[in-house]
């Protein structure tokens, strides 16, 4: 690959992953407002009642006492999730082993690309190049390790095995061999001069001339760069709407909010289901309506 | 109970699994403790040939839905072309409004890592069979969205893990499968993303029954239908209603010698109280017990005789939205036609989710009325002394069986533990309990499904770890000594545990009945004459 293609290839990859988030992200939220479905315990509820996963529906008249929500009881299930990885540690340890370095090494990744990218801007750059060194090694040592052991256990567990394509398989040798080839590049004496260099010049749209080795691992994190919109590793920001938007979205209807009138929007609109106890052609407002009992019909 | 791949690629495989594995495997069921360790499980019947000739039924053997095998391959293909329209509608913004953003999201996020797997009480029941897997069914319809809906679904379909295939057979895999999850939700509180399978299970209903007419006939011809038409899904009229009030007011006089009115259409009163009409023909001391407690402690309170509004089931919370919708609004207009201030949800998990969060975003503002827990208002009643208890007269073990509807989905979960503590001097928890609780096995409708053997399988692999973990809250305790109560606060849930406990002989061989909440309450009251609850 011509290293001026490398140039296009990066940016391409980097624009399609940010537009096909932002893409994926906007129809989420442009979704209509949905019928409550919350879990509990939710987070935002005060520490006493987060406790055992209670409500305000557990007061009388919790109507008239407005909801009391705790952002640090939000901040702190996210971080437990996001970080420590909670759930998967008490549901399902085996799979913990592999995702927890897996996920962490992605997060040190970022953060090496970000020193890298500082490095090329500053002056005075060989701190960040030393930090981007510690943190590439790590990040890439973890990364490998973790998809390698996330490809093991849909590789031998018979259960995970069933549900997991090649595609699956092919996308977590990619992320090993991003690591893998992250943490080489990291560990070469000068390696991480010469991609601080690269990126430097993949910022400044010119050819980065970067070693083959560098070379080769800017391509392929590229690639996963370029499709991962397109799969459910998404849910790195999805689980934001998951979260916030149905599992802890027990926000009160308020007269005259914008959340009541995309609401009264809602019942207006078409209905075109087929079976016939639904009548269609009409709108929700006028299908609800139409429960009219027997007797009232007579009349 | 394990095919290969996780859509049985073939229909003939489909059929050739389906001969082989006429019923689930009996001896592959969750143990259960002492005094149990004999207990053998009867096997669940097959259907009869006669009834295999009529109906389908799912990879296990069991038919939930009755459905009807087709007369031929024009109705099989129409039903696949109706699915295949239907699946497009339940992504479209304006015919699933209602939730199309959960179901998008739990859709394209799932990254089967299987941590939820465990926490499914009817997949880790009957053994680990891959078809009663929490995502098995969603990962179905995912592999049909992305196959036949998006753009390139048959590229590389091989590759792409697409092997999935829309025929007669994997509907009716689907449609029966939707109804082997009780929509707990506990592999949704599992799940570290967020996914919710169970909404994903609800959704799949959702489509048969509002595109293709499928459903479990306990829910809608005998439920909704019947609820719209005659006003309770028990069939119960209004004239009914009067009848059973005046007898349930002849009863309490006899028991605590003091008449006790029970007011019906009472216009501007507080409350107007919404029973499931279950109660009135099941457990009739159910409603007798609000009575007396909401009579003694002088609360302005109300039945409705108008046309559902005396019947706080909404089965259409569990398949069919417009269904659902339907009734959600009945619900609140009784309320405004009286011009009550509140609504009180009387013991009825999936009343207390319908009609306090669910219709909030659904019935307009100016036609609802504000609802409240009757777990809640009993609290406050015994909490400010208005109604005077002997917690002595209810010395028994009790442990207490949480309703998903309330605790799970709700959060409802301090205020029965209050009451108990008051009533029940010797309560003890399950474990685990409160929104990490186990489902009976009864819900989503299960409960009032008697056809044909789905009983079977929901008392054996529905209700097991239900049952397993009464019998853990009552260890320590006499086998054959003393009652021992189990507390289930939900005419649904009753009715499961009911069931249990027959099936299980539960009665002699361990001594264990059960009921409703306000029952103890009644018991334990110093001015009712002792014995309530063995009368």
């Amino acid at each position: 690959m011509g290293q001026g293609v490398l140039v296009a290839w990066v940016w391409l990859a980097a624009a399609t992953f940010v537009a096909g988030c932002a893409w994926r992200a906007w129809r989420y939220r442009r979704a209509p407002v949905h019928l409550r479905w919350d879990l509990y315990p939710v987070a935002h509820e005060p520490a006493a009642r987060r406790a055992y996963g209670g409500s305000r529906l557990e007061d009388p008249e919790y109507w008239t006492r407005g909801g009391r929500r705790s952002l640090a009881g939000e901040l702190e299930a996210v971080l437990a999730e996001a970080v420590l990885f909670r759930g998967v540690w008490r549901n399902n340890r085996r799979v913990f082993w592999a995702s927890l370095p897996f996920h962490w090494g992605l997060y040190l990744l970022v953060a090496t690309s970000g020193l890298l990218a500082a490095s090329s801007m500053l002056a005075a750059s060989s701190w960040a190049i030393g930090l981007a060194r510690l943190s590439g090694i790590a990040g890439g040592l973890l990364v490998a390790a973790g998809a390698l052991g996330l490809l093991a256990l849909r590789t031998a567990d018979p259960g995970l095995k069933r549900y997991s394509s090649p595609l699956d398989r092919l996308n977590l040798g990619a992320f090993a061999a991003v690591g893998g080839l992250g943490a080489a590049v990291a560990l070469r004496p000068g390696g991480m001069e010469a991609v601080s260099r690269a990126v430097g010049a993949l910022l400044a749209f010119r050819s980065p001339e970067a070693p083959a080795l560098v070379a080769a691992h800017m391509a392929l994190a590229g690639l996963v760069l370029f499709y991962f919109p397109f799969t459910r590793m998404v849910h790195f920001f999805a689980k934001y709407f998951l979260y916030h938007d149905v599992r802890w979205d027990d926000r009160a209807v308020v007269a005259g909010s914008a959340m009541e009138r995309r609401l009264r929007g809602a019942l207006d609109f078409g209905i075109s289901w087929s079976a016939d106890h639904v009548g269609n052609g009409r709108t929700w407002r006028e299908v609800a309506a139409d429960g009219r009992a027997r007797e009232e019909r007579r009349q | 109970m394990s095919p290969r791949g996780t859509t049985f690629a073939s229909a003939r495989e489909a059929d050739a699994f389906m001969d082989e594995h006429q019923g689930l495997d009996v001896d592959a069921l969750l143990p259960l403790p002492h005094p149990y360790d004999d207990w053998r499980d009867t096997a669940i019947r097959p259907l009869t040939e006669d009834q295999r000739g009529r109906y389908e039924a799912g990879p296990d053997g069991v038919s939930a839905l009755r459905l009807p095998r087709p007369s031929g391959e024009d109705e099989r293909s129409r039903a696949v072309a109706g699915f295949l329209a239907g699946l497009q509608k339940l992504l479209s913004a304006e015919d699933n409004w209602t939730f199309l953003q959960p179901l998008m999201l739990s859709l394209e996020n799932c990254v089967q890592c299987h941590t939820c797997s465990d926490s499914c009480p009817i997949y880790t029941a009957a053994g680990r069979p891959e078809a009663y897997r929490p995502s098995f069914r969603p990962e179905v319809l995912r592999k049909i969205v992305d196959r036949y809906l998006k753009p390139g679904g048959s590229l590389f379909p091989g590759l792409r893990g697409l092997d999935v295939k829309v025929d007669w057979a994997q509907l009716v895999r689907l449609a029966e499968l939707s109804y082997r999850c009780t929509l707990c939700r506990r592999c949704a509180q599992a799940c570290p993303m967020g996914v919710d399978n169970a909404l994903v299970t609800r959704e799949i209903r959702k489509l048969f029954s509002q595109e293709l007419g499928i459903h479990m006939p306990e829910l809608h011809e005998a439920g909704t239908v019947k609820q719209l038409e005659t006003g309770s899904s028990t069939g119960l009229n209004p004239a009914g209603l009067r009848d059973i009030v005046e007898f349930a007011e002849e009863d309490i006089a006899e028991k605590v010698g003091r008449a006790v009115k029970i007011p019906i259409d009472l216009a501007g009163a507080e409350y107007l109280v919404l029973h499931n009409a279950g109660e009135f023909l099941s457990w009739p001391e159910n409603l007798q017990a609000f009575a007396i407690v909401l009579g003694e402690a002088g609360v302005s309170w109300t039945l409705s005789s108008e046309l559902i509004g005396y019947d706080s089931v909404n089965y259409g919370l569990f398949y069919d939205d417009v269904q659902y919708a339907r009734i959600a609004a009945r619900h609140h207009a009784a309320g405004r036609k009286l011009g009550v201030k509140k609504l009180l949800i009387g013991e009825c998990g999936h009343a207390h989710k319908a009609i306090m969060a669910v219709a909030e975003r659904l019935v307009p503002a100016e036609a609802r009325v504000p609802a409240e827990s009757a777990l809640v208002l009993l609290e406050d009643l015994l909490a400010s002394g208005r109604v005077k208890v002997d917690p002595s007269r209810n010395d028994f073990p009790v442990t207490l069986h949480d309703p998903c509807n309330i605790t799970r989905s709700l959060g409802i979960v301090r205020p029965q533990r209050e009451v108990l503590r008051r009533v029940a001097p010797r309560f003890r928890e399950m474990e685990p309990h409160g929104v990490d609780n186990f489902c009976c096995g009864g819900g989503s409708g299960f409960a009032v499904n008697s056809s044909l053997n789905f009983p079977d399988w929901r008392v054996r692999v529905a209700g097991r770890v239900k049952f397993r973990q009464i019998l853990e809250a009552f260890a320590g305790e006499p086998a054959g000594g003393g009652k021992k109560y189990v507390c289930a606060p939900c005419s649904n849930c009753k009715g499961q545990i009911r069931d249990l406990l027959e099936y299980y002989q539960a009665g002699e061989r361990a001594g264990i009945g059960y009921g409703g909440l306000v029952e103890l309450v009644a018991n334990a009251m110093v001015s009712v004459p002792e014995g309530f609850l063995a009368q």
